[in-house]
């Protein structure tokens, strides 16, 4: 018998396309299972044979991702004549899951900081859930700027196998959101003895103190997973700039800001006095292996 | 007879109204209508967090962004008589990171876009390996792109929207493993490129003279070019025949031809015109149909991107190709190919340049807050053309920031009894699938064209 391929109905609205990419960017292997398990009925981008009208005829749809920030606002924003808004009311009825894809999606993202249209917002602030009559789980949010391509794939596959994800506060899978960015990255033990990069450009030192890093403030397991199993940013050198949080971006991402000489926000769920009474004591361990070149 | 049709499968939508006489187009209008803001949303933002902006702009070209924000900082330093010196290797990592996204860009849009919709054109069934999401070949080609793009990630974290560019250097300080991996996947795309794309080995291909080179070979630009030639895709698609690159690389020269003559180009001579585009807080007048801008030299409209890259930097089998056949569809695309083959031939050679010795980032000396009012220019070659950036600063606060993508130099509207470049290509067309080939054959992004 063959089996049943759960339609996947991709939308766009205010986007830079970059979570297509990183889509596309998945490994092979994985993307060839998604291919063969899924009927990737439409995306903008690479479908060739459905149109947008055959959405709009379907009478149900498995998966509805959306990539992109919504508004009313047809002056800057419309896909094929309608306002963004008014076409996803009507295809969200038909959809069984509704996935934000990227943090656009999920809370406006960049695109909201374009005051000129005051009208930019995330999916789940313009649908009404109580409309929603086919939908099987609360919207759910997998930000991230842009997100792994594993993580749509381990939602598409764990919801197609087991209906139901659990989310957060926020309605994002705790699955990938339970923990911190902060953890798995290489730098951790730089991170504990508070010993920080010497500047941009090292693989010695954290990035906390002086560069901005939001690893220890920003849930997202891409320290444990790595994208595509090559890397991470922090672990290459690049801070975490908090990119799955609903603040995304904020102002002076690459550098950390203090309170006389000491970072003014401290790792989630910690005292912050007592972490200054450990940074105190951390500081006074001299560890020469911990402060020389890692290959001389 | 006035036609309106929607254009998709290029990054985001546009609108192509044409005009039809006895079959053919005779007026064309290609139409952006989606605006995001990006310049606005600049204006007064600090001047670093323009390094995780920008990228955004686009998904699929973010790391030339970065490129250029990164580099219009460091010419505020320049302005100010305080340049910063960049090492060898920051410069080699900052340039094989952009050419690996351009290896990726041409991949996904030669299997992605093109083939899928030449091969509709045909009936015979050898190219349904080239169908959208089943067919072989499309999935090959997503293979490589995918496996391409990690070498990129092996230094700067992931892919897209990394932001290890800055003024000064880079962040990430690879090890020798790290500059073995990224040569290895490489290889996997070269390996990719010989076998799928040429069906031969790359040593031949930079033999090659003519077309009839691939006439015995397998590979997807054998076919490519075959549908071209019974399609009339060898004929259709010229547009000015005028070419501009606004900057240099290892394999890329900079100017502009006009027929023959290559000439220096002076970027203070660029400008943009908004004359049939919207305009910010001000009612849409009757000639206003696009978001897009026009970008022009010295007044006049240039084509950029591959073809031009090619032409300038005097690269044998295009420069053969254009003599023959002018700037038509069938050059264009092989010349985007014939690029996508050589990025991959030097990327190698670059990154076994790179010396991990020195020094990945020099901190400035100066911080941009104490620089006062200065402004930055820097222009860099995307996979799409010449990208522009031109900032302002005031204590390193942005109050202008300007971008010019290669797209509004080859999509934008005409102005002043002018054609666009790619409004002037479509016109002749006998038909809407050959116009949508022609409009995608300058590799059309409407996220770059109006961001
Ligand atoms: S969340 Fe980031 S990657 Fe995603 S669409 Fe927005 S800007 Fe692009
Ligand atoms: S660099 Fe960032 S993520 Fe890594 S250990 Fe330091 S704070 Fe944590």
């Amino acid at each position: 018998m063959r089996q049943h391929k759960p339609k996947i109905v991709w939308l766009q609205a205010i986007t830079c396309n970059g979570n297509t990419h990183s889509l596309l960017s998945s490994n092979p292997s994985r993307f060839e299972l998604l291919l063969n398990s899924f009927n990737f009925f439409y995306h903008p981008s690479i479908t060739t044979e459905n149109s947008l009208e055959d959405v709009l005829n379907l009478k149900e749809i498995d998966f509805l991702l959306l990539e992109g920030a919504v508004t009313s606002n047809k002056q800057f924003y419309q896909i094929s004549d309608n306002s963004i808004n008014d076409l996803l009311k009507k295809v969200s009825k038909k959809a069984k899951y509704i996935i934000s894809v990227g943090s656009c999606a999920s809370y406006g993202g960049i695109h909201a900081k374009f005051e000129q249209n005051s009208d930019i917002k995330g999916l789940q602030d313009i649908l009404n859930v109580w409309e929603l009559k086919k939908l099987k789980q609360p919207i759910i949010n997998l930000t991230g700027c842009p997100v792994h391509p594993e993580w749509i794939l381990q939602t598409l596959f764990t919801l197609k196998e087991f209906g139901k994800i659990g989310l957060d506060m926020q309605g994002r899978p705790k699955d990938i959101y339970f923990g911190l960015a902060h953890h798995g990255c290489t730098r951790n033990e730089y991170f504990e003895w508070k010993i920080e990069a010497k500047s941009f450009g090292h693989k010695e030192g954290c990035l906390f103190y002086e560069e901005g890093c939001r690893g220890p403030m920003t849930h997202s397991n891409c320290n444990r997973i790595l994208w595509n199993d090559v890397n991470t940013k922090t672990r290459a050198g690049m801070p975490c700039i908090g990119c799955t949080e609903f603040d995304f971006p904020r102002d002076n991402m690459l550098e950390t800001k203090k309170n006389i000489g000491i970072p003014s926000e401290v790792p989630l769920g910690i005292n912050k006095r007592a972490y200054l009474t450990i940074t105190g004591v951390a500081k006074t361990f001299k560890i020469d292996r911990l402060n020389k070149k890692l290959i001389e | 007879m006035k036609t309106l049709n929607i254009v998709e499968r290029i990054e985001g939508e546009a609108k192509l109204v044409c005009n039809w006489e006895d079959e053919k187009i005779t007026d064309a209008q290609i139409q952006f209508l989606n605006f995001r803001g990006f310049e606005y949303i600049l204006k007064d933002k600090p001047a670093l967090d323009a390094l995780v902006y920008t990228p955004r702009i686009c998904g699929i070209c973010g790391q030339a962004h970065l490129k250029a924000t990164a580099q219009a900082l460091e010419n505020i330093y320049e302005s100010v008589n305080e340049p910063l010196y960049i090492t060898d290797k920051a410069k080699l990592l900052r340039e094989i990171g952009l050419n690996i996204e351009i290896i990726d860009s041409h991949i996904k849009w030669f299997y992605l876009f093109i083939m899928p919709d030449i091969a509709k054109l045909s009936k015979d069934e050898k190219y349904l390996k080239y169908e959208a999401i089943k067919g072989e070949s499309w999935r090959k080609g997503t293979y490589a792109a995918s496996e391409s793009i990690k070498a990129l990630a092996v230094f700067a974290g992931q892919w897209p929207h990394t932001s290890y560019m800055l003024p000064g250097g880079v962040m990430s300080d690879p090890t020798l493993f790290d500059i073995m991996t990224m040569q290895n996947y490489m290889d996997q795309t070269l390996h990719f490129i010989e076998k799928e794309l040429i069906g031969d080995e790359i040593e031949n291909y930079f033999n090659f003279n003519n077309i009839s080179d691939f006439d015995s070979l397998n590979g997807a630009l054998s076919d490519f070019i075959k549908l071209c030639l019974e399609n009339d895709f060898h004929n259709l698609g010229k547009s000015y025949n005028s070419h501009i690159v606004l900057s240099k690389n290892y394999l890329f020269e900079s100017g502009r031809i006009e027929i023959k003559n290559r000439q220096s180009v002076d970027l203070s001579l660029v400008k943009e015109e908004d004359i049939n585009s919207f305009k910010m807080n001000e009612p849409r007048r009757d000639n206003e149909y696009t978001w897009a801008k026009t970008a022009l030299y010295n007044d006049k409209p240039y084509e950029t991107g591959p073809l031009s890259r090619a032409l300038i930097s005097n690269r044998k089998l295009i420069k053969n190709m254009h003599k023959e056949y002018n700037d038509s569809v069938l050059t264009r695309v092989m010349a985007r190919m014939d690029e996508l083959i050589y990025l991959v031939f030097i990327t190698k050679k670059l990154i076994k340049q790179v010396d991990i010795s020195q020094d990945s980032f020099i901190p400035p000396k100066l911080s941009l807050k104490d620089i006062g009012t200065a402004t930055g220019i820097s222009a860099v070659e995307a996979a799409r053309g010449s990208l522009l950036h031109k900032v302002t600063l005031e204590n390193s606060i942005i109050k202008n920031y300007d971008v010019i993508t290669p797209s509004v130099w080859n999509l934008g509207p005409g102005i002043n009894e002018k054609y666009g470049i790619a409004q002037k290509a479509i016109i002749g067309a006998n038909s809407l699938e050959k116009a949508y080939i022609i409009l995608r054959s300058f590799d059309v992004c409407s996220v770059c064209t109006t961001h």
